[in-house]
């Protein structure tokens, strides 16, 4: 399961940087939240049981097999996480949107070359 | 000790940013109240630091009487409050200062609620005891300056904004992954439990987890893009040069040492000890040169007030990080120190720029002159904080770099060389503003304004602004005694974890008294090195890392603190009674 988690955050991981190293602002912007995405799943990974051996990943409570309870304290961790992200990525959409209208371009080339000395 | 009142430091600018919010359309009433909130801090944490000024006590309160590890601490010891006092009286200044040279349309784009969460998330980031919320106050306070930085959404704020929300977002992500593996590593992260797992480790001399070296190193990246060192303050110059000016000084005055601070309460503690000392503070030592160094020359090569001011912030950076690479008791001491007059200085200096820009029209230093002959009290304020910064003797710079390079002497005498080069260079710099700026022949558009108190009148808060944080300056020079002698603490404290683990943690569960954590210092197992050696005792971790994988006890030895004591019978029941279903 450990391995099923780490294949998952890697796939996300190099899907992101694909997409941060692009030269679109909207580009970069989904790499950042898919980055925030393997940051979560790879926390989940430290969600084991403290009493199984270490690094199993313990079944969900809702599922009908009974077992130990599981560490909750990553999913607490990931909560908060997404709830920030979750607010982060609507502050970066709403300054994307301003830049694309203040501007003229979401393009970082053009961007860099905005800048103008102080009137 | 325990002290609830610590918690106000947190609650004032969380209750008074949620007051402004009702306030915004009153601005007098919102500007009111938001002075009277970061006075009330200032004066909170300046009475917490004369407590402890005698016996160095350590100030916690466990949220909800949950004990240590499990629970939230919040700590309020010599460093934060030193810090915290610091962050306060820089915060009033600039707030102040803001009354006269920002419009009232921007104040209206709430300008006041923000500035108190950035507070909130600044005061917790100093106060909190673990990691999580270390990442929470992060988030708080990048939040609100991502929202300041972008106040009033000029065209050319926002062709720069994108890089400083980017990067910090990646940082975000990389700092929570790590905070993930730490406790996937060590089963907490309380900073003092850390710290205790460590002691113990260096005790029993048992190498520490393999991905902590990994983790360390991520660490430093993370808080080295908040603290803008080396490799990492490509953003800093360009978005501190779009802002308006007290939003800019506050933001040059107190971000960066957020980051800095993060590094400094972690590093000594728990990331740059054992094995991970030993990859992680050559890079920190390498990169306090060059910070130091390339800022400097950045500074030296620019023209415009505001980029020279915002590039010698990256400069001193490297100072602290400096004293961080060096690591002794009293370098450490002599860190704290340099922010806490960094920060205050580095506002005042800002500040002065603001009023200067409004009376030259522009911060080109090749378009401005004179201001010293129609204004001798900007320039007074301007040359009391540059001779700060640069570290004239009787000033608070001085005291912060001595003990800083005289610390550094033995051991690391080169990057003492290179802060003694970059101090000549900073005042070089901080002459240039001076000769071109202040001195000379009134020069460009500002030659013809009228000169007169009325002027003076207009810009009236501004001048008080910048007057409490060039006399707080001062006090940091002429009363440096006192104030080192709580930075002392706070260094003796880094160094020698113990006292701080007691206080959170309490004597029984505290760990091992180890002494002074140098990191270099290894127990007997792996072996004793001298710093010099990186090449053997990067042998010896290997040998360690080895003998670890051998034995395959990865996870027993790294084994949660969390005790599960109530789940021992049953757990064997339960593996042995799901067996058969994997099987």
């Amino acid at each position: 399961m450990t391995l099923v988690l780490a294949i998952c955050v890697a796939v996300i991981l190099t899907v992101s940087i694909y997409l941060m190293l692009g030269r679109e602002l909207k580009e970069i912007a989904m790499g950042v939240f898919l980055l925030s995405h393997a940051a979560h799943l790879s926390i989940i990974a430290m969600s084991r049981s403290p009493i199984r051996g270490m690094g199993e990943i313990k079944a969900a409570p809702i599922l009908t097999e009974p077992g130990p309870p599981v560490d909750a304290l990553p999913q607490a961790l990931i909560l908060t996480s997404i709830v920030i992200s979750f607010a982060v990525s609507g502050f970066l959409l709403t300054l994307i949107v301003l830049t694309g209208r203040k501007t003229g371009t979401l393009n970082v080339d053009d961007l860099s070359r905005e800048q103008m000395p102080t009137p | 000790m325990t002290n609830n009142f610590i918690i106000l430091l947190i609650v004032i600018p969380l209750g008074t940013g949620i007051l402004s919010l009702l306030l915004i359309d009153r601005l007098r009433l919102a500007r009111l109240v938001g002075t009277l909130s970061l006075m009330s801090t200032a004066a909170i944490s300046i009475y917490l630091l004369t407590q402890l000024y005698h016996d160095g006590a350590i100030f916690t309160s466990q949220m909800g009487d949950w004990p240590a590890p499990f629970g939230i601490s919040v700590v309020f010891d010599s460093l934060s409050g030193l810090l915290l006092a610091a962050a306060s009286v820089v915060a009033l200044g600039s707030y102040v200062h803001s009354y006269s040279t920002m419009s009232d349309a921007l104040e209206r784009r709430y300008y006041h609620p923000l500035m108190q969460f950035l507070m909130f998330g600044v005061n917790l980031s100093f106060l909190t005891g673990d990691l999580f919320n270390l990442f929470v106050a992060f988030e708080i306070m990048l939040m609100a300056s991502y929202a300041l930085l972008t106040l009033g959404a000029s065209r050319r704020q926002m062709s720069q904004a994108y890089k400083y929300v980017m990067l910090n977002l990646i940082a975000s992500a990389l700092f929570v992954i790590s905070a993930g593996i730490v406790y996937g590593l060590m089963g907490t992260l309380n900073f003092a439990d850390l710290a205790r797992i460590v002691a113990e480790h260096k005790a029993s001399g048992e190498p520490l987890p393999l991905g902590f070296r990994a983790v360390s190193l991520m660490f430093l990246f993370v808080f080295g893009l908040k603290g803008a060192i080396f490799p990492l303050w490509f953003w800093l110059p360009d978005t501190y040069y779009t802002t308006p000016i007290s939003i800019a000084g506050l933001f040059a005055g107190m971000l960066t040492k957020v980051g800095i601070y993060a590094t400094l309460r972690t590093f000594p503690m728990i990331f740059a000890q054992m094995e991970a000392g030993q990859l992680v503070m050559p890079i920190i030592a390498v990169s306090a040169a060059f910070t130091m160094f390339l800022g400097v020359l950045g500074a030296v090569s620019m023209h415009e007030v505001r980029r020279i001011l915002a590039i010698h912030v990256i400069s001193q950076v490297g100072y602290m990080v400096f004293g961080i690479a060096v690591m002794s008791a009293a370098a450490m001491a002599g860190c704290l120190f340099y922010m806490i007059q960094h920060m205050v200085v580095k506002c005042a200096l800002f500040l002065c720029c603001g009023i200067m820009e409004r009376y030259a029209g522009s911060d080109d230093l090749n378009k401005i002159g004179g201001v010293l002959k129609r204004d001798w009290l900007l320039g007074l304020l301007f040359f009391i904080a540059a001779m700060s910064l640069v570290g004239l003797p009787p000033l608070s710079g001085f005291f912060g770099k001595m003990v800083i390079i005289a610390e550094g002497w033995n051991g690391f005498w080169v990057l003492s060389m290179f802060g003694l080069l970059t101090g000549a260079l900073t005042l070089l710099s901080m002459l240039k503003i001076w000769g071109y700026g202040y001195w000379g022949p009134p020069q460009g558009d500002h030659a013809e304004v009228p000169v007169g108190a009325r002027r003076v009148r207009r810009y009236r808060s501004g001048y008080v602004g910048i007057g409490i944080l060039v006399v707080t300056a001062l006090f940091l020079g002429f009363g440096a005694n006192p104030v080192y002698k709580i930075a002392f603490t706070a260094g003796d404290q880094l160094f020698n974890t113990y006292d701080y683990r007691v206080a959170v943690l309490g004597e029984d569960f505290a760990g091992p008294n180890i002494g002074p954590m140098r990191w270099w210092e290894l127990p007997e197992v792996m072996s004793a090195e001298a710093p010099g050696d990186d090449a053997s005792s990067l042998d010896s971790a290997s040998v360690g890392s080895d003998a670890l994988a051998d034995g395959n006890s990865t996870d027993d030895h790294v084994t949660a603190p969390v005790e599960w004591p109530d789940f021992e019978g049953e757990s064997h029941a339960a593996v042995d009674s799901n067996t058969p279903d994997t099987h």
